[in-house]
């Protein structure tokens, strides 16, 4: 099973020559019932879903040693839906379809419809995004922990969201990107609905793709167009230009942006206006520097 | 810090233990147990880390290295000097990791005199790229840890106090040549709240040891090139803030890319490379702008040459937050068919699991492979993080 649909100069792609190169996708689907988007129109919900499996099946399509892994994103809990624990659905072949496919449909949609199913109630509480990367992190370790040495694992995740990122999560998702920058996993985004600024800069800290979807019909075309090619190919294709990402820090009083701050030189907490103590690590501090703002010298015996 | 050398931990398990801790697994294979020696070893490190006191974490460190005649010996491959090289690339690379807006400079010492290779700095390459250049040094006479010291503390003198100062020796002779009495050096030293510490490559020196005592530094000395690299890169982890160390709020500013919808940005020179001889100024499109002043720089971080403001990006303070906002230890418990799977990595238990790690937080159980990349690496608990009721708290917190 392979397909040569990109042609590339063999002396530009050295690492693609080798065969025992695995690739594999964790896909986060937030499937959190909770979000706007499922909210206004659960349809949609399936619409997605089936563009996730088509993208997930192309993946598995481009090489044989391609890997898969897919979870499920909620509030309470997050799981992985593919492969999922337990022994593998028996799955026979159905209108000649490739068994691979149909194994990975059917176990997608029923392990979901469990998940769901024990969904509580509540309606109004965020995806714990970056939670769930954080799953995925130790996922993708294990897998380089077993793999057989002089194999190559090129790990990347990809989340698909209509949720809106919070700042409630700041420390999870700082430390799930540098973490993943640490182990060369590639972060992409495809945002279904609301611009996610700070998933935004994980994408920009491990080299992934965000992209906030103009039109919802379009998402398995946007899927196979920009989130499929391998990152070392993406260098030659022509995909949406990077955003200018914003770096400014969220002060610690207010979440609010700012370009100019003040940081406490004990534990580097962010606040916006001087304050006398810290609100972080309770440190009191001296007079506001402005008011020895003549800095003595020390002068040189 | 990622290799998995056995020998790396041998010191650490002791070895009078080890024997009763190597058996053979069911296929009789000895390589099970090592494994699960240096697995342990690295927990037990893990437990003993103390958290919820305040860190020192604006740095600033002079690594002084030993360059005399001592330094050639071949005690460590493929020299001592080679060898010191080589492990302080690493080390540089992963204390500006984890210290981001902390800074190094380096001095060397032979031939009784004291030189400075680099001046206290922010930028890994940098230092990566002068240590590189070390390789060639002639390595000639005795050291004189006074000189080096003396150096060190004139400059980390004129640093504002809330700044943390530090000093780290390493020491290849077992002899120093000083000018004048060192305790009066040491005396300073310790008035001024500047921690030295020291690692020896040969044996014990009395000053050395004296010189750590009294100003709070550690002094060790070496058994082996993995040891060397393990004392060096416990001094990575940011000290307990140095007592009278004044706490400060710092001003700061956090330049975002020029983001002018619709417009081409234009060609403009960054005040990085305004005098640098080996790679001269370039004319660049974007780069970060001084909030206060709009100087440019491509790199952050850095303290504006116009107007002094520290400039830093948000993210590059996020990375030192897991020092204070850390993971809750796992507890150890027998495995009981608690669970079927581990809540990171998804492994399923199985009846030759001996333990399983409970987090006291979300009540998960997980793997040993797990505990350790938790709390090593990612900082942040999978099964806390993924539940509205748990994400938020931390051991501190
Ligand atoms: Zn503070
Ligand atoms: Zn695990
Ligand atoms: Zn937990």
């Amino acid at each position: 099973m392979k397909m040569n649909n990109i042609e590339l100069p063999a002396e530009q792609t050295p690492e693609f020559s080798s065969v025992d190169e695995t690739s594999l996708i964790v896909v986060i689907f937030d499937s959190n019932p909770g979000q706007k988007l499922l909210r206004d129109n659960p349809h949609i919900l399936t619409h997605c879903l089936d563009s996730i499996i088509a993208f997930s099946n192309s993946h598995l399509m481009q090489k044989a040693q391609n890997k898969l892994a897919v979870m499920a994103c909620h509030s309470k809990k997050s799981e992985f839906i593919f492969p999922g624990s337990g022994k593998p659905l028996d799955v026979r072949q159905i209108d000649g379809q490739y068994e691979t496919f149909t194994l990975v449909e059917k176990t997608i949609k029923q392990n979901l419809a469990k998940h769901l199913a024990g969904e509580s109630p509540m309606l109004n509480t965020e995806s714990l995004l970056a939670g769930a990367i954080a799953m995925a992190l130790c996922y993708i370790a294990r897998l380089q922990r077993s793999k057989s040495p002089g194999c190559m694992l090129n790990s990347r995740i990809l989340v698909v969201t209509g949720s809106s990122d919070s700042a409630m999560q700041y420390m999870n998702y700082m430390n799930v990107f540098f973490t993943a920058q640490k182990q060369n996993v590639v972060i992409d985004v495809c945002a279904l609905d609301q611009h996610l600024s700070l998933l935004q800069q994980g994408c920009d800290i491990t080299g992934g793709l965000y992209l906030k979807i103009p039109q919802l019909q379009g998402l398995l075309q946007y899927l196979l167009w920009v989130f499929l090619p391998e990152p070392p190919i993406r260098q030659k294709l022509v995909l949406p230009p990077p955003a200018k990402v914003d770096y400014r820090a969220a002060c610690f009083c207010h979440r609010e942006l700012i370009d100019i701050g003040y940081v406490c030189s004990v534990c580097l907490s962010i606040f916006c206006k001087f304050s006398p103590i810290c609100t972080t690590c309770h440190t009191v501090f001296k007079i506001p520097p402005l008011a020895v703002k003549a800095k003595k010298k020390k002068i040189k015996l | 810090m990622d290799e998995d050398d056995p020998k790396e931990y041998r010191w650490e398990t002791g070895y009078e233990k080890t024997w009763e801790a190597i058996k053979e697994d069911d296929e009789g294979f000895l390589e099970a147990s090592i494994a699960d020696i240096i697995q342990r070893a690295k927990r037990k490190r893990q437990s003993k880390k103390v958290y919820g006191t305040k860190l020192g974490m604006m740095r600033h460190l002079y690594v002084i290295l030993d360059c005399s005649e001592s330094m050639s010996s071949q005690d460590l491959k493929p020299t001592r000097l080679i060898c010191s090289l080589k492990l302080l690339e690493g080390f540089m690379e992963e204390f500006f990791d984890q210290n981001p807006i902390s800074q190094i400079g380096v001095i060397i010492m032979h031939n009784k005199r004291a030189e400075k290779i680099m001046n206290l700095a922010g930028n890994a390459r940098k230092h990566i790229k002068s240590l590189k250049n070390l390789n060639k040094t002639t390595l000639v006479g005795e050291p004189s840890l006074q000189n080096g010291l003396e150096m060190a503390l004139k400059s980390l003198k004129s640093l504002p106090t809330h700044a943390s100062r530090e000093i780290l020796i390493i020491m290849g002779s077992l002899t120093t040549c000083d000018p004048s009495d060192i305790n009066s050096t040491i005396e300073s030293l310790k008035k001024e709240g500047i921690r030295c510490s020291v690692i020896g490559l040969a044996a014990e020196v009395y000053i050395c040891k004296l010189l750590a005592d009294k100003t709070g530094g550690v002094y060790n000395v070496i058994l082996d090139d993995s040891h060397f690299k393990d004392l060096l890169y416990q001094q990575i982890d940011p000290p307990p803030a140095a007592c009278g160390q004044e706490s400060n709020l710092i001003k700061m500013g956090f330049p975002h890319q020029m983001a002018v919808e619709g417009t081409e940005e234009p060609l403009t020179m960054c005040m990085c490379h305004v005098d640098s001889i080996d790679e001269g100024s370039k004319l660049t499109t974007g780069g970060y702008y001084c909030p206060q002043c709009y100087s440019k720089y491509c790199e952050l971080p850095v303290e504006c040459r116009a107007c002094g403001l520290t400039l830093v990006s948000a993210p590059h303070l996020a990375r030192s937050y897991h020092h204070l906002f850390p993971a809750m230890n796992y507890k150890e418990f027998a495995y009981e068919n608690q669970a079927e799977i581990c809540s990171g990595c998804q492994k399923q238990f199985t009846e030759n699991e001996k333990e399983v790690y409970k987090c006291p937080n979300c009540n998960n159980y997980f793997c040993i492979d797990c505990d350790i990349f938790v709390h090593e690496t990612l900082h942040t608990c999978p099964g806390c993080a993924t539940n509205s009721s748990t994400f938020q708290l931390t051991q501190t917190g």
